[in-house]
């Protein structure tokens, strides 16, 4: 990864000696979009993609804090019709395919017949960011606000499996939830895993910050894949079907996919058909909840920034801050990571603003394997716009 | 006697623990969209899957963009459309929130 990272810097740089600097990919994503004035159900008012399905998106402000709240974490959903009611009496999650024995759970065996586990993780969409390229990529334009963090509560999925009993030692698994398309010759939405990606870290999850989870969130469980883009985190989780060989699926071989080479990246309007692979784990990324674009500080004011940053599970190593534009840079002080490493960690920074005017503020962070979070113009730019993890940069107005 | 009051109460919590218990209401939200040749085509396919700021949420794109989009409805998602219909609303989509450019 270290390695690859390396290689997207190079390339960046070479392609725009080559050219000159308007290859630029990337830039911030936007900022500063306002709430809508309709809150969604269990939800504040959010930014407002899209009301079927729901696409809502997190304010910077929530940033500055490790822990997302259930009410403004970010919802995304792909099918229209989503249930707006679970009749726990009903519900059940089937467990069939490939196993010994063919399952079915309710609510309540999940959280007493398995032993409750809980990982506290990042969820990120893979879009997160997407607005940031240019040319505009494909899909739904999200600023830097598809992502939270939760601490979670469920059963194993290894346990859930366990149980089943396995026929085969190489499998994959696919997971379906009950959203469903509007019409029936459309696909919906199933997600499939090849068990090496699966640890004791994945759950099925039916609580969310000490809460059940919100219905836009996947009520009544959901799957969790710690370090993994949300792609996967099946919602409203209702069936987990083994099979002996991968299947073919729309939502697996289409979407969520970045090109098959060293930089993950292509060049813009080539057309040209490229070799693929999922998108897969998150990288390394600091984002500011505190100040926002434009917020006014009096000179000298004792002016603290807060962000959090993550990354795949691999741990954040440090967060730097720079105020002159990128020329030098800061340590952070960190937040003392007892949340794991799969879950934000909050930062702080604290500086007195000495020039009035226009006040500039990165942050970087680097993470346990040495992987430095990119500029946003040395990020290479691909047509499902996936991945976006540039340095983050504030501009205050200093009075 | 306590004792077996306490076991009542802890089985039935589970139960009484869901804090929704009727149907929600995800809201309706007006998108503006705007009005010009073959909206009506768009407000009878598009509707049926999603909201018009699924749409207008992708930003200004390219004529070859919009075509895919209505391809994929149709290959991938199954849209009942004749060939003329999507080629309507694919003028549409570029010319209301396209970027000018044919690629």
């Amino acid at each position: 990864m270290q390695r690859r990272d390396f290689f997207k810097k190079s390339l960046a740089v070479a392609g725009a000696a080559a050219v000159g600097s308007s290859l630029e990919a990337a830039s911030q994503p936007k900022t500063g979009q306002k709430v809508s004035n309709v809150a969604f159900p269990q939800k504040r008012p959010m930014i407002t993609y899209s009301d079927r399905p729901p696409l809502l998106e997190s304010t910077r402000d929530v940033f500055s804090q490790a822990i997302t709240p259930n009410d403004q974490f970010f919802v995304r959903w792909h099918m229209p019709e989503i249930p707006t009611h679970i009749d726990l009496k009903k519900y059940r999650l089937e467990v069939n395919g490939e196993v010994e024995r063919e399952l079915s759970f309710t609510l309540d065996q999940l959280k007493t017949e398995f032993e409750p586990v809980e990982v506290v993780s990042v969820l990120q969409c893979g879009g997160n960011g997407r607005s940031a390229y240019a040319p505009i990529a494909g899909g739904i334009q999200w600023g830097n606000g598809a992502v939270g963090n939760a601490k979670w509560k469920g059963a194993r999925l290894k346990d859930i499996l366990d149980r089943a009993g396995l026929k085969h030692e190489d499998f994959w698994i696919s997971f379906y939830g009950l959203d469903k398309a509007a019409y029936y010759k459309t696909p919906n939405f199933i997600r499939e895993m090849h068990h090496t990606e699966l640890d004791d870290h994945v759950i099925v999850a039916y609580e969310m910050n000490g809460e059940e989870l919100p219905y836009l969130n996947g009520y009544p469980v959901r799957l969790i894949i710690p370090g993994y883009y949300s792609d996967s985190w099946v919602k409203m989780l209702s069936n987990l079907t083994v099979t002996k060989k991968y299947q073919e699926l729309f939502f697996m071989d289409v979407a969520y996919r970045v090109p098959d080479n060293a930089t993950e990246s292509e060049e813009p309007g080539s057309h040209k058909k490229i070799k693929t692979k999922p998108i897969t784990t998150m990288n390394v990324k600091s984002m500011i909840g505190y100040p926002d674009n434009g917020t006014k500080v009096y000179l000298n004011s004792h002016l603290t920034v807060r962000g959090v940053a993550f990354d795949q599970g691999k741990g954040i190593k440090e967060v730097s801050v720079s105020i002159d534009g990128g020329k030098t840079w800061e340590a952070a002080i960190l937040d003392d990571g007892k949340h794991g490493r799969y879950s934000f960690r909050e930062f702080r920074y604290t500086f007195n603003p000495s020039k009035y005017g226009e006040q500039k503020i990165m942050t970087r962070a680097t993470n346990l394997a040495g992987e430095v979070q990119p500029l946003a113009e040395e990020i290479g730019w691909n047509h499902g716009g996936y991945k976006y993890n540039g340095i983050d940069i504030v501009t205050i107005e200093v009075v | 006697m306590v004792k077996y009051i306490l076991v009542a109460i802890l089985a039935v919590l589970p139960l009484a623990a869901q804090e929704v218990k009727e149907d929600m209401q995800v809201p309706y939200i007006p998108y503006e969209i705007k009005m010009g040749e073959h909206f009506d085509v768009i407000q009878s396919q598009c509707l049926i899957c999603h909201s018009f700021g699924y749409m207008i949420n992708q930003g200004p794109q390219s004529k070859a963009f919009w075509a895919g989009k209505v391809k994929k409805m149709k290959v991938a998602f199954g849209m009942d459309i004749s060939d003329q219909d999507a080629v309507s609303v694919t003028e549409y989509l570029f010319k209301h929130y396209g970027n000018g450019k044919l690629k």
